[in-house]
């Protein structure tokens, strides 16, 4: 099971373009370093690093299919049968080979 | 384990605008941001330092003595931060500036003559110098230290010209807490970011024309990320240039009126050139203005008036050509002007009405935002932001602005066709973590090489290389089997992290990528012109004892040579020897007028000078009562 974006943001399935923008922006103020002491900042950069991510997928239409179908997993290692839409031609290409020298 | 602090037990965090020519520091205190005077009342300082044999002198000190030490007064520090001597721009600039710049291993240097010494230093010691003025400006007047600033820079400016500002508020012992862009200042300081939502975010043009430089940015600002979109613009038009074109056209008309030719004169183009730039300011308010220059050349005097109309005509092609910047800024940022929300004026040329009207026409009668002295406009925001980077998150008004640092270039690994696989695009907001899975090209490959690149080619070897690390020991497996993770950590002080674990075997590698691997600068050289700066710092208060121990025994000598010339009662003899004596220590002072001596030999002369008058002025008073 991975992440759930939609819990991080506290929002529900069908949340509307505009409910996540505000459910993110509610967060960030929340959680970015800047807003919280010294002392708390770890926490908080990692807090918000989650909101980034779950905000960054949800609001990208053919991210948030892509997760919807097959989960968090799918997104990070591009492993998913090729969508339709072309924009995400770029992630057909899951493996970055690199060679040993 | 991180020791929560009070972050406001370290003071207050002030707002520096590093401006080309001038720079202005604001502060944010009782709930509203206070931009601070110098210690000559001027709310914007020159971005001068001066080189002298008494001594350093910086902003008004400095600029107010240019015309007598142009080589050794240094200005347009910001042309040459974080550049290579091979610039073009700087092989450019060079020509320009009085004063001499060496390349030093590709490192431009300003070479300069203080006290006597030739002494070469880096842009960011000139600019630590301004931030130094700009901090004791602040000091002076909030009372009491000021370690955190904010400081701004240009939009266009890359990440080692950043870094080298950075580094210039190090060398000035100062703690940078934040680099921010100065059209985003401008754009907090108009509270943009929350007036109104819109839809798909705000576009915002940023129009900043200063003295010497033009600028136009347009800014995406959306739920408290400021996205450049695009910048263009003219790196050397501004209001000197308008000052020349009324310069030529005075010396013309004094030529015809009085058939001499003034062109040649330095001191009479300079008092012209002063008047120039005052009527320039005059007119942005009124339709007409008076020049009048007692004995300008060779004892004739010049008295001229000057119509608005005639001003712009003078620039018109100047003025028009301002407009092609925002043009194209909108084309490269693929916008239409009729989507523009807001227009906003920063720097002093944007004073000029008819720029105002040019600008308002082009964006067909939209109302411009200039409500804020656009000289002090970025210091405005950068206070804002220090404020809330500084614990003041209690008032209201900032409470609710958050800027979201964002990447200014895409982050990526170069794979084995030597293409740049981004993993983190550019304009990405930080902090952030990124993963990405990588495998192997080969069968029984068991160890990977991960080239970390930044920048936008897709050729990685155009981009630039922050550093290499390798992941070993990977199971021997068939290739593209392994599965290798990549992540990318970047915290809120960009410093980057890219680690690589393999999954079956768990076996992980990781390199750190901290602002130093793209510093120009290596930390040896920085310590070394943190000292420096100390040291100049020290010189800076030994030279303010020299010259007030020297002002003591000039005000002494001439007030004796005025007390003797004045009394009858002494008799001529002792009248001989403190004349003497004054006009021996006079003697000295004008020898030494250059230079400043040690404070004792000022000390000595002044006792010396002392134990000769005294006890005859005390003999005259005894004789007297």
């Amino acid at each position: 099971m991975g992440v759930d974006y939609y819990n991080i943001l506290k929002v529900n399935r069908n949340a509307s373009e505009d409910d996540l923008k505000k459910a993110y922006k509610r967060l960030a103020m929340i959680w970015h370093p800047d807003k919280n002491p010294a002392g708390k900042r770890p926490e908080a950069e990692s807090k918000f690093k989650q909101i980034s991510e779950a905000y960054d997928v949800l609001s990208d239409p053919t991210k948030r299919q892509i997760y919807d179908l097959y989960g968090e997993e799918a997104l990070k290692s591009g492993q998913f049968p090729p969508p339709s839409s072309s924009r995400s031609a770029a992630t057909h290409h899951p493996h970055y080979y690199n060679h040993h020298r | 384990m991180s020791i929560a602090f009070d972050a406001k037990g370290e003071g207050l965090a002030i707002g520096i605008d590093l401006g080309t020519t001038y720079s202005c520091v604001g502060v944010w205190q009782h709930g509203r941001v206070e931009i601070i005077a110098n210690d000559q009342g001027n709310r914007t300082t020159p971005s001068y330092v001066a080189f002298t044999n008494n001594g350093r002198l910086i902003g008004d000190a400095a600029k107010n003595q240019v015309s007598m030490n142009p080589i050794n007064t240094v200005f347009d520090a910001k042309r040459l931060i974080g550049r290579k001597f091979s610039d073009a721009s700087v092989r450019n600039d060079m020509k320009l500036w009085p004063f001499k710049v060496r390349g030093v291993g590709d490192k431009p240097m300003i070479m300069v003559n203080y006290n006597n010494v030739e002494k070469k230093f880096a842009a960011e010691e000139i600019s630590s110098m301004v931030l130094i003025k700009m901090r004791e400006i602040a000091e002076a007047y909030i009372g009491s230290v000021v370690k955190n600033a904010v400081v701004t820079v240009p939009a266009h400016f890359n990440d080692l010209q950043r870094q080298a500002t950075k580094n210039a508020g190090v060398i000035a012992g100062m703690n940078v807490m934040r680099i921010i862009n100065e059209p985003t200042a401008a754009a907090i300081a108009y509270g943009l970011d929350k007036k109104g939502s819109t839809v798909g975010g705000k576009n915002v043009l940023i129009f900043d024309f200063g003295g010497g430089t033009f600028d136009v940015s347009l800014l995406k600002i959306e739920e408290g990320v400021f996205e450049v979109k695009a910048t263009a613009g003219d790196t050397h038009l501004g209001g000197e240039d308008f000052d020349n074109r009324m310069l030529d056209h005075f010396v013309q008309e004094f030529k015809r009126k009085h058939e001499k030719d003034i062109s040649n004169n330095p001191k009479a183009l300079r008092r012209l050139r002063t008047s120039c730039e005052r009527a320039k300011r005059t007119l942005s308010s009124t339709a007409q203005t008076t020049i009048e220059i007692d004995s300008l050349f060779e004892g004739t005097d010049f008295y001229t008036t000057i119509t608005r109309a005639r001003f712009e005509e003078l620039n018109m092609d100047h003025f028009t050509k301002c407009m092609e910047p925002v043009e194209k800024c909108l084309r490269d940022a693929k916008m239409d002007k009729s989507i523009i929300h807001d227009v906003v004026l920063v720097g002093g040329s944007t004073r000029i009405p008819k720029v105002q009207q040019l600008l308002q026409d082009f964006f067909n009668g939209k109302e411009l935002c200039k409500s804020i002295n656009p000289d002090e406009a970025v210091a405005y925001g950068a206070a804002v932001q220090a404020a809330i980077l500084g614990g003041e998150g209690d008032i209201d008004k900032v409470q609710d602005l958050l800027l979201l640092d964002v990447t200014p270039l895409s982050l990526g690994i170069e794979n084995f066709k030597g293409q740049m696989k981004v993993v983190v695009p550019r304009n990405t907001t930080i902090p952030t973590k990124k993963l990405r899975l990588f495998t192997t090209v080969e069968s029984a490959q068991t160890c990977i090489k991960f080239p970390v690149y930044e920048g936008e080619r897709t050729i990685a070897k155009e981009n630039r290389l922050l550093g290499t690390f390798k992941l070993k020991g990977i199971g021997i497996a068939e290739k593209g089997v392994p599965e290798v993770y990549v992540c990318f950590e970047i915290d809120a002080n960009g410093i980057l992290i890219v680690s690589a674990e393999e999954k079956s075997t768990g076996k992980k590698s990781k390199i750190t990528l901290t602002n130093n691997c793209k510093r120009m600068l290596c930390n040896e050289e920085i310590k070394k012109m943190v000292k420096e700066a100390e040291k100049y710092k020290s010189e800076d208060e030994e030279n303010k004892k020299k010259l007030e121990a020297k002002l003591v025994l000039f005000d002494y000598a001439y007030n004796m040579k005025d007390t003797v010339s004045n009394l009858s009662k002494l008799n001529r003899a002792d009248k001989k020897k403190i004349v003497d004596a004054v006009a021996k220590t006079i003697r000295w002072l004008d020898e030494n007028e250059n230079r400043l001596a040690e404070c004792e030999e000022y000390k000595d002369k002044m006792t010396k000078l002392e134990n000769i008058c005294i006890p005859i002025f005390t003999e005259m008073y005894k004789g007297a009562s």
